[in-house]
């Protein structure tokens, strides 16, 4: 399940974060994203460790918590998104058979198209004329897009 | 139904140069941003997206006739429809269509379900007074105008006095989908026919 | 174009990609014309009607706007691709894809003295011979017909160039290239487009 959502700026400026959970731990979901801030940095800057995917946008899994997982992409125009999500899923999957296990993405390769789907959203979003580059963006469609995305993941891996 | 020629909107629109909308979509954008930055008044960019769609309209006029066939119309009725069924879709790629006709035919809608122009538009709150569109109000002005006076220079051999008229039309808007309506509805109003002198003049 | 600053120039190869897509995007399209149309009137509008005597402020707004269409635009069209690696990538996708996806054709020659100027040459660049000068011409009633049409024309010409540059300056400081862009029409209807990368 993902619980939260980030887009940050080419200068590490938050330009959208969104958590969807019960729970009031936004301070904490803030603080991940944050921190993954660093690793994504560290992964681009330094080419050895990320070995043959070096360009590629989908960063994979960024660093794991105790709760959660967190996962990043790195467009060309050096935007970042951030994915957060719980743990929950693999250890639901260990249980099932190998086929729902996939079905229920609980690998990292399996997050790429949802990235992709949040980039296509981001980028419709800035291109709003009225959008002004490096400001949050404020735009209720883009909002709206991403919960749908969300909610989809949710339904895919919830089984 | 109006005689619109051999060729649809669509068949037409098929065999024009066709671009990604993107450009021309962002490219308005671009351009309507920059005018509020300049001008500042809402009301003021309005009046100039209108005279700059009235231009564009008054220009597009010969590409129109030549590609889509269109010899005569006889009525502003007739201009009306073929402005909006043949004329938006072979330029935008959207179909257009008239209603609403008032009881002596000075007076009709031309609604849009969709429009490139407003592909990824939102409004900010700053700008509710913006007529976003309003290019499109000024296109359709400039369009009739034109459409009802070079129809004669395309077909010289229908008597000049069908076509010594200049459509002058008043064109308002009714919906807009970026201020919460389900489609784009402009009114087209006329105001009077402008009797045109002949076009050869003693003189020439 | 100043040809001194570019010693020794280096010709590169834009070279197409065996495998490269011939993206059949079904995305919504619009005629050729409105593209023209707008743009001849946006000039007209910034040239004739706001800034009739001060054409280096209408060369600005100009620019601008196409800044802001590049910098979306490349945010578009990088959309699918891995990052770039260096600053040649960058200016070969300018070249290729980007160029393609607006003009249908890529740039024909690209140039670079390796030490940040890089010079994109369009043999025919596409919204010089399509675009109409004539609203501006029309206007041009002065004393002096022969000379000042002429001169015209050229402030006319350049004054529509300032909206391409102002795409291909938006597009790469969107990819983390901050650049100046100027257009040079010595071999019309070639067009060079010289970009000079900011240190």
């Amino acid at each position: 399940m993902i619980v939260c959502v980030a887009v940050v700026g080419h200068q590490n400026n938050p330009l959208y974060i969104q958590s969807f959970t019960e729970a009031d731990d936004a301070l904490k979901l803030h603080h991940i994203v944050h921190c993954s801030l660093d690793v994504v940095d560290e992964r681009v800057n330094n080419p050895k460790k990320s070995g043959p995917t070096l360009n590629e946008t989908f960063l994979g899994l960024l660093y794991p918590t105790e709760n959660y997982k967190v996962y990043g992409y790195l467009t060309n125009t050096k935007v970042k998104f951030i994915i957060v999500a719980t743990d929950l899923d693999v250890r639901d999957a260990d249980v099932r058979n190998v086929d729902i296990a996939l079905l229920r993405c609980n690998n990292a390769s399996c997050l790429s198209p949802f990235f992709r789907r949040f980039h296509a959203a981001y980028v419709d979003a800035v291109s709003n004329p009225f959008h002004v580059p490096g400001k949050k963006i404020t735009s209720t469609t883009f909002a709206e897009r991403v919960s749908t995305i969300v909610k989809s993941f949710g339904l895919s891996s919830a089984g | 139904m109006a005689p619109v020629g051999p060729r649809s909107g669509d068949a037409i629109f098929a065999n024009m140069e066709r671009v990604n909308a993107e450009l021309f979509t962002l490219t308005y954008g671009a351009t309507v941003r920059q005018l509020l930055t300049d001008l500042e008044e809402v009301d003021e960019v309005n009046k100039q997206l209108d005279q700059m769609g009235y231009n564009i309209g008054i220009r597009l006029v010969d590409e129109f006739l030549a590609k889509s066939n269109v010899s005569r119309c006889v009525d502003f009725k007739e201009t009306a429809e073929v402005i909006a069924k043949v004329g938006f879709k072979m330029f935008l790629g959207v179909t257009a269509s008239v209603t609403n006709w008032d009881a002596d035919g000075t007076c009709c809608s031309i609604v849009l379900e969709d429009n490139p122009l407003v592909d990824f538009v939102e409004l900010p709150d700053t700008c509710q007074g913006l007529y976003y569109c309003n290019i499109l109000s000024g296109v359709i002005r400039g369009a009739l105008e034109m459409v009802s006076n070079t129809s004669s220079f395309a077909q010289p051999s229908i008597p000049s006095f069908l076509w010594d008229v200049s459509l002058k039309t008043e064109v308002t808007w009714i919906r807009d989908v970026l201020r919460g309506d389900d489609a784009y509805e402009l009114q087209v109003k006329l105001v009077k026919q402008v009797p045109e002198e002949y076009p050869y003049k003693d003189d020439e | 174009m100043n040809r001194k600053e570019i010693t020794k120039p280096f010709q590169v190869e834009i070279e197409s990609k065996q495998k490269q897509k011939i993206e059949v995007k079904m995305g919504r399209e619009v005629s050729e014309s409105c593209v023209d149309s707008l743009l001849t009137e946006m000039v007209s509008t910034y040239c004739n009607r706001f800034y009739a005597n001060k054409p280096e402020l209408a060369a600005r707004r100009i620019e601008a706007i196409g800044y802001q269409v590049g910098h979306q635009l490349s945010e578009r069209y990088t959309m699918e691709r891995p990052r770039f690696s260096d600053h040649l990538e960058a200016i070969k996708f300018i070249c290729k894809d980007f160029w393609s996806e607006l003009f249908k054709k890529q740039i024909d020659n690209l140039k670079t003295n390796h030490r940040g100027t890089f010079v994109l040459q369009d043999n025919g660049f596409r919204w010089l011979s399509r675009i109409s000068l004539d609203p501006s011409l029309e206007n041009a009633e002065s004393q002096d017909p022969s000379a000042s049409t002429e001169s015209k024309a050229a402030q006319a010409t350049s004054m529509h160039l300032y909206f391409p540059c102002g795409i291909i300056r938006g597009a790469l400081s969107n990819l983390g290239i901050p650049c100046a862009v100027s257009a040079d029409i010595s071999n019309l209807p070639a067009c060079s487009f010289v970009v000079r990368i900011k240190a």
